[in-house]
């Protein structure tokens, strides 16, 4: 145990600099994602019909292909066509593109399940479709999607190391290196798993008190007050 | 009927699936006259209120309100100036009472917050939830739901109401406090038009009764004279019929 204390003393602050990388390219693709899955879940829920299917074919192509090979794609097959991304940038586009999709479904889930008395209401009072989506559909969904939007920002969070697979050094490149230099893969490796359940507990904490904070009662739990 | 009817519908059709459920319905509403629609369920009652301000559209026929045709151009201002109760009531679930019964204020009629605030305060506590401005729909009972959304259309200063069975959601025991907000509203001069089998209301607060059946209207008139003695037996069969049910309930 003290051993370990004592690699950990020795290592972490290079794994941290990985941190940075793995953090950032994090944030890029979870706000790529989130703005693309805006336009998505508006093609799949609001849009006339070629854009709902153009949507609805971009949800399914990339829910339905690996994410690796969507970055091989994007990082060593546009070259081809002309198209060279540096890793960081690759990384964070394919990331970002596979969780526009995913995105996109939970707020399909999210604004579906608002009763559609609450459309009809906002309507029936002469507001605009776009009045009705920004000031009632808007703010019932993003609060209902909270639980699930948390739990895919943990899971891009964690698939951020496949960035390590195109030679970008992010958390789990450097944890890696660590190993070679000291062939002590199991401590290295211990070490960065306890750095990425740190990140994904912050955010999952986070975004729970985010919940705790934004709930309404009857439309994000029902019964009597939750404390 | 006088020349100036604030709301006409004439001749209205519209086809569900396959099935016309309006047949060709035609009335007037005058200024500060309320009619109450009755008729059995499946009748087209709730659809003719849903083609007045076009949330369903008719598929033929039109509807004047204040001298202007309803259409699908300008249906926002329209709609603003048609007040809608919902059964289901149907307020913003993530707006406390206060801001629900303020936003249509605000975005529709370009109200300041000042202004909207005090046609709020003024409608809730018409409808007596003065003390319930913070409150979330969801801690509200269904017949305070049902008077804050009353006062969320009032305060858009409407040309008219329609109801859409505003009570049929409620608890028994809740129903009354409903009824008498309408009562009050309609003694008060507001245009209403409610589609409800509340005798209650039907009895003191409205002008005419319209009775409907299979997508037309069978026959209106006042409520002394269509309750005592209806002109077509259909009316008469409905109204012992629901006689009896209020008299088992």
């Amino acid at each position: 145990m003290l051993e370990f204390i004592e690699f950990g003393k020795t290592w972490m602050p290079f794994l941290l600099e990985g941190v940075g990388v793995t953090l950032g390219l994090w944030v890029v693709a979870m706000v790529l994602g989130f703005c693309l899955a805006l336009l998505l879940v508006w093609g799949r829920v609001y849009a006339a019909k070629p854009i709902y299917l153009f949507a609805t074919a971009y949800v399914e192509v990339f829910r339905g292909t690996p994410m690796l090979v969507q970055l091989f794609f994007i990082y060593l097959g546009l070259p081809e066509i002309g198209i060279v991304l540096a890793p960081f940038t690759a990384a964070a586009v394919a990331i970002g593109l596979n969780t526009a999709a995913y995105q996109a479904e939970y707020f399909r889930g999210a604004i579906q399940s608002l009763p559609a008395g609450q459309m009809v209401a906002a309507r029936a009072m002469g507001m605009s479709r776009f009045q009705a989506l920004r000031d009632i559909i808007l703010p019932q969904a993003g609060r209902r999607v909270i639980p699930q939007w948390s739990n895919e920002a943990i899971v891009e969070l964690k698939y951020t190391s496949i960035a390590y697979a195109i030679g970008l050094t992010e958390l789990t490149a450097r944890a890696e290196q660590v190993g070679y230099q000291t062939f002590q893969f199991l401590e290295a490796f211990t070490l960065v798993a306890i750095i990425y359940l740190v990140l994904t507990g912050i955010v999952a904490q986070s975004l729970d008190f985010l919940e705790r904070k934004t709930r309404i009662p009857g439309l994000t739990y029902t019964g009597g007050k939750m404390e | 009927m006088s020349d100036n009817p604030i709301l006409s519908v004439r001749d209205v059709r519209k086809t569900y699936g396959g099935v016309e459920v309006l047949k060709g319905v035609s009335f007037d509403l005058e200024r500060g006259q309320s009619k109450i629609v009755i008729g059995p369920s499946g009748t087209g009652k709730s659809t003719l209120l849903r083609c007045i301000n076009l949330l369903s559209p008719p598929d033929s026929g039109n509807v004047v309100l204040d001298g202007v045709t309803v259409e699908e151009r300008g249906i926002n201002q329209i709609r603003a100036q048609i007040g809608f109760v919902f059964q289901e009531f149907n307020l913003f679930t993530h707006l406390r009472v206060l801001d629900n019964v303020r936003l249509a204020q605000r975005n529709v009629l370009g109200r300041s917050k000042q202004e909207a605030t005090r046609r709020a305060m003024e409608e809730l506590e018409r409808v007596g939830l003065s003390d319930k401005l913070e409150a979330y729909p969801a801690e509200l009972s269904g017949g305070q739901k049902q008077r804050a959304s009353i006062a969320r259309a009032l305060a858009m200063d409407p040309k008219l109401i329609l109801f859409d069975e505003p009570t049929s959601a409620l608890d028994p025991e809740l129903t009354g406090e409903v009824v008498q907000v309408m009562k009050d509203l309609a003694n008060a001069g507001m245009t209403m038009l409610v589609v409800s089998h509340e005798m209650g209301f039907a009895r003191a607060a409205a002008d005419e009764v319209i009775f409907m059946e299979g997508g037309v209207i069978v026959e209106q008139g006042p409520p002394s004279t269509l309750f005592t003695c209806p002109e077509h037996a259909r009316t008469s069969q409905f109204l012992r019929m629901i006689s009896h049910e209020h008299q088992e309930a």
